[in-house]
């Protein structure tokens, strides 16, 4: 089992202004599970397509099975044994279950598809993964997993030597994720080489053999699994001591503090029935509480993207009423939506302009600000924020996921809000990011600024907030204050549904 | 932080540069053919300057007046179809003030029978109209911009029609003659009224931040909303400015054949700006926009005609030529032409740097 499926030697990658990668080494053995590590940027995705011929090297070279390759393109890579299975799954949804799996290698008979034979053949696939589902239907009718669970089916099918799984697990639950793993487990004992990405640090050790880290585009190393702990990883990924995050302090809140934000009784037109939330000056109060649980939905509200049907808000004591988010923005309220790709980044412009743009919509189009202020403007808050980018005309888009937060972070911050409501602002990004934004979070709370946060890893709210609401089936359980509570106690309010 | 550099390599990968470089082309093989196609004349009698490029600018300019909203709508990732209609409702509500009782005024003299402002006011207020109605549909109904516009593309000529009972009205009033054949520096009106509908549409757009709204809605409208932007507004102004620059191309169409034509008046002119703003860079699927590239572009397709007409190539084969010129031009501005270019460009910079 020691053989070498895959070898990458001195892989150079040279993108405009950056080396994305630089020298790495990689292998993969046959029958193994190999993870692929390192915070957003630091040449996962860019080595992986490498390897299925998106992204062509500069110097390296690949060896498979000892033979010297070069995919050209992606249909290639895949001729020569190389499937990769992306989190944005690249399928049919209105074709058939089998229909994807065979889509154009169809078995043939008399010049004819055979479609007992692609569905048969479908099924049986299926099956071996343990699910027993009707394969004629349409992609679409089923969940993520099973559709990734075709994606992989049909890797099987083509005989793939190495399977990429470039994470696979982000949108599934748990026993997706079990059922996903238990299917890794005999794919490998078949002798398949499976590249496993992921940011979940659990499932790494759950899964795989071996690991390699990436940093900046360098390889940081090969590890055996037992060879690391958890926290020697994240410091190898991270490249820094992780003494950053452990280190933040809650903001301090004078208990004599003023209300900033009150919000009696409101509910939307649909789906929240009543909910009263109040944030002081400079505290920041968490909303826990499982996806769905009416987190974003309340958020939207004080932030004017839903209409508000019943009940008051008021800022600093004063009754406003909220018909649009422009607004909100005039109360000083700002919001980083939950989907930052959909409803916060507007990646064809440049920083410079993501940045201006909430200040400007204020202003209203009327009162433009120069090229000159925008600049500066983005300039400071680049610096302020340690925005990774060679200058603030880089399109937003081509930034990665925890700079692009910070984009919309710096945006809002530009806009100096009383109220700032954060909707997930770590999700999918490094822990590197993640803790930078936590400490932004804090020191905008002891700047007097309100602060919503909203997420679902409830280690980060119990470390950041002040109070706690906790939320479920789409109202207010109950408040509890951060400094006494744990994960326990928060998953326990929850899932009983009371203090 | 430094300025913005603009060196030789994303120069070479600029949409504009090629549509550039490809008008210099086309005017370089006319020069070649024949070198009196720059020449230039001043004919005292008129107090204008002839020639062929003159001609061009001229010609172009009520495609390039209209294109400068297309452009507006296209950044919004939309496209307007019912401009040509509505240069065609300008004309005929135009000649209906200039000439209202056909029974009465039964040739065209130098008169009209309802005040001059009504002859040009009515028109250009009707058409922002309807193109406010494009942008309310678009806006508030949430319809497809290109099946918004289809409505009044094909209802728009029908309401022409009925406006002059289906008859072709003419006229000789001459201060209405001086829009589309009068002069102003020795220059045609249409080339005048084009540069001031161009400044102002860059100056509404850049130096206010109305055209970063626009680019930002054109790429993501759902964050633009969260930003603040007011989405609606926006949209209902684009169409509403494409809509009154249709009235104006329409005034200088109908001025130029001192008449009405319901069924021919700005027939295809959806298309050629559309091309106009597409040979200029503008992406159709929305976002940054260039108002200096969709004049380039709206020149290009005019230089295109006329270089046709002056060569007397036969009228049949003028569209099939058209088309092949203009997917030469496409194909230089795709991205693997541009970025094998830019490449190069970068090898020899660097080169000659080493």
């Amino acid at each position: 089992m020691d053989k070498n499926i895959l070898e990458m030697k001195g892989i150079t990658i040279q993108f405009p202004g950056v080396k994305a990668l630089d020298g790495v080494d990689f292998s993969l053995r046959a029958g193994e599970i190999h993870s692929l590590l390192g915070e957003n940027g630091a040449g996962k995705s860019t080595l992986i397509k490498c390897l299925t011929g998106v992204n062509k090297m500069d110097a390296g070279k690949i060896l498979l099975d000892g033979k010297e390759i070069a995919p050209t393109d992606p249909g290639n890579a895949i001729e020569l044994g190389i499937s990769a299975v992306f989190q944005e799954i690249n399928l049919c949804p209105n074709l058939s279950v089998a229909e994807n799996i065979f889509v154009g290698r169809q078995p043939m008979k008399h010049g004819q598809i055979n479609w007992n034979e692609i569905n048969k053949r479908a099924s049986e696939l299926m099956s071996r993964f343990h699910l027993d589902i009707d394969v004629t239907r349409p992609l679409s009718y089923y969940s993520t997993a099973i559709q990734q669970m075709t994606s992989i089916a049909r890797a099987v099918d083509i005989q793939a030597k190495i399977l990429i799984l470039d994470e696979p697990t982000s949108s599934l639950d748990e026993n997706e994720v079990q059922l996903l793993f238990s299917v890794m487990h005999e794919l490998k004992a078949a002798g398949m080489g499976i590249i496993f990405i992921t940011h979940f640090l659990d499932q790494i050790y759950a899964v795989s053999d071996r690991m390699t880290i990436l940093r900046n585009g360098h390889l940081v190393g090969t590890y055996n699994i037992d060879e690391l702990t958890k926290f020697e990883l994240v410091t190898k990924m991270v490249g820094k001591d992780m003494d950053v995050i452990f280190s933040l302090k809650r903001a301090e809140v004078a208990p004599d503090a003023d209300y900033m934000l009150k919000a009696e009784h409101i509910g939307d037109a649909s789906k929240i029935n009543d909910i009263s939330i109040n944030v002081k000056k400079g505290e920041l109060v968490g909303f826990a509480g499982l996806l769905g649980s009416g987190r974003t939905e309340t958020a939207e509200m004080l932030f004017g993207a839903t209409r508000t049907v019943k009940g008051d808000i008021y800022i600093d004591g004063e009754k406003i009423i909220l018909r649009q988010p422009f607004d909100a923005i005039k109360a000083d309220i700002a919001f980083c939506p939950e989907d930052r790709k959909r409803d916060g980044i507007i990646g064809d412009l440049s920083i410079r302009e993501n940045i201006m743009l909430a200040v400007q919509s204020r202003k209203g189009f009327m009162k433009p600000m120069t090229r000159q202020e925008q600049t500066e403007l983005a300039n400071k808050y680049i610096k302020m924020l340690g925005i990774a980018t060679p200058d603030c005309e880089k399109k937003a888009g081509e930034l990665s996921g925890g700079n692009q937060q910070k984009v919309i972070l710096a945006r809002w911050m530009a806009a100096s809000p009383k109220v700032l409501i954060l909707d997930e602002p770590t999700r999918g990004i490094d822990i590197g990011a993640k803790a930078e934004i936590q400490r932004l979070m804090l020191e905008m709370c002891g700047e007097g600024v309100s602060v919503i946060f909203i997420s679902s890893e409830f280690d980060e709210i119990i470390r950041c907030s002040n109070r706690i609401v906790i939320m479920r089936d789409r109202a207010k359980v109950t408040e509890v204050k951060g400094e006494i509570c744990t994960q326990q106690d928060i998953l326990k309010i929850i899932a009983e549904g009371a203090a | 932080m430094s300025e913005r550099r603009y060196d030789f390599s994303s120069l070479m990968q600029s949409k504009v540069t090629w549509a550039v470089i490809a008008e210099l082309l086309i005017l370089l093989v006319c020069f070649v053919i024949r070198p009196d196609f720059f020449s230039i004349s001043y004919q005292p009698s008129t107090g204008m300057l002839y020639g062929s490029l003159i001609d061009i600018v001229n010609r172009s300019a009520e495609i390039t007046i209209i294109s400068m909203g297309m452009t507006l709508v296209i950044a919004l990732g939309g496209t307007d179809l019912s401009v040509g209609a509505l240069v065609a409702v300008a004309g005929a509500i135009a000649l209906k003030f200039l000439r209202w009782d056909v029974l009465t005024y039964t040739t065209p003299g130098d008169y009209t029978v309802y005040p001059y402002i009504l002859v040009l006011g009515v028109p250009l207020v009707v058409c922002a109209l309807m193109g406010l109605f494009n942008g309310f549909l678009v806006a508030k109904g949430g319809i497809q911009p290109i099946i918004a516009t289809l409505i009044l593309m094909v209802c728009g000529r029908g309401v022409a029609q009925i406006l002059t009972d289906g008859k072709q009205f003419t006229t000789g009033y001459s201060p209405f003659r001086i829009i589309g054949q009068g002069s102003f520096l020795y220059l045609p009106m249409p080339i005048i009224i084009t540069i001031v509908v161009v400044l102002a549409v860059a100056i509404f757009t850049r130096k206010t931040a109305f055209g970063a709204f626009v680019e930002s809605v054109g790429v993501n409208p759902s964050a633009s909303k969260l930003s603040g932007i007011k989405a609606a507004n926006v949209i209902l102004i684009v169409f509403m400015i494409t809509g009154l620059l249709s009235g104006i191309a329409g005034l200088i169409y109908s001025s130029r054949i001192m008449s009405n034509d319901s069924n021919n008046a700005g027939l295809n002119f959806e298309m050629d700006a559309i091309l106009a703003v597409v040979i200029g860079g503008t992406n159709m699927s929305g976002g940054k926009f260039s108002l200096a590239g969709t004049v380039v572009g709206s020149l290009i397709i005019r230089t295109i005609v006329t270089f046709v007409y002056y060569f007397g190539i036969v009228a049949e084969a003028t569209m099939a030529f058209k088309a092949l010129i203009i997917a030469v031009v496409i194909v230089l501005q795709s991205e693997p032409v541009r970025k094998y270019f830019a490449k190069r460009a970068a090898l020899r910079q660097g080169g000659a740097r080493a």
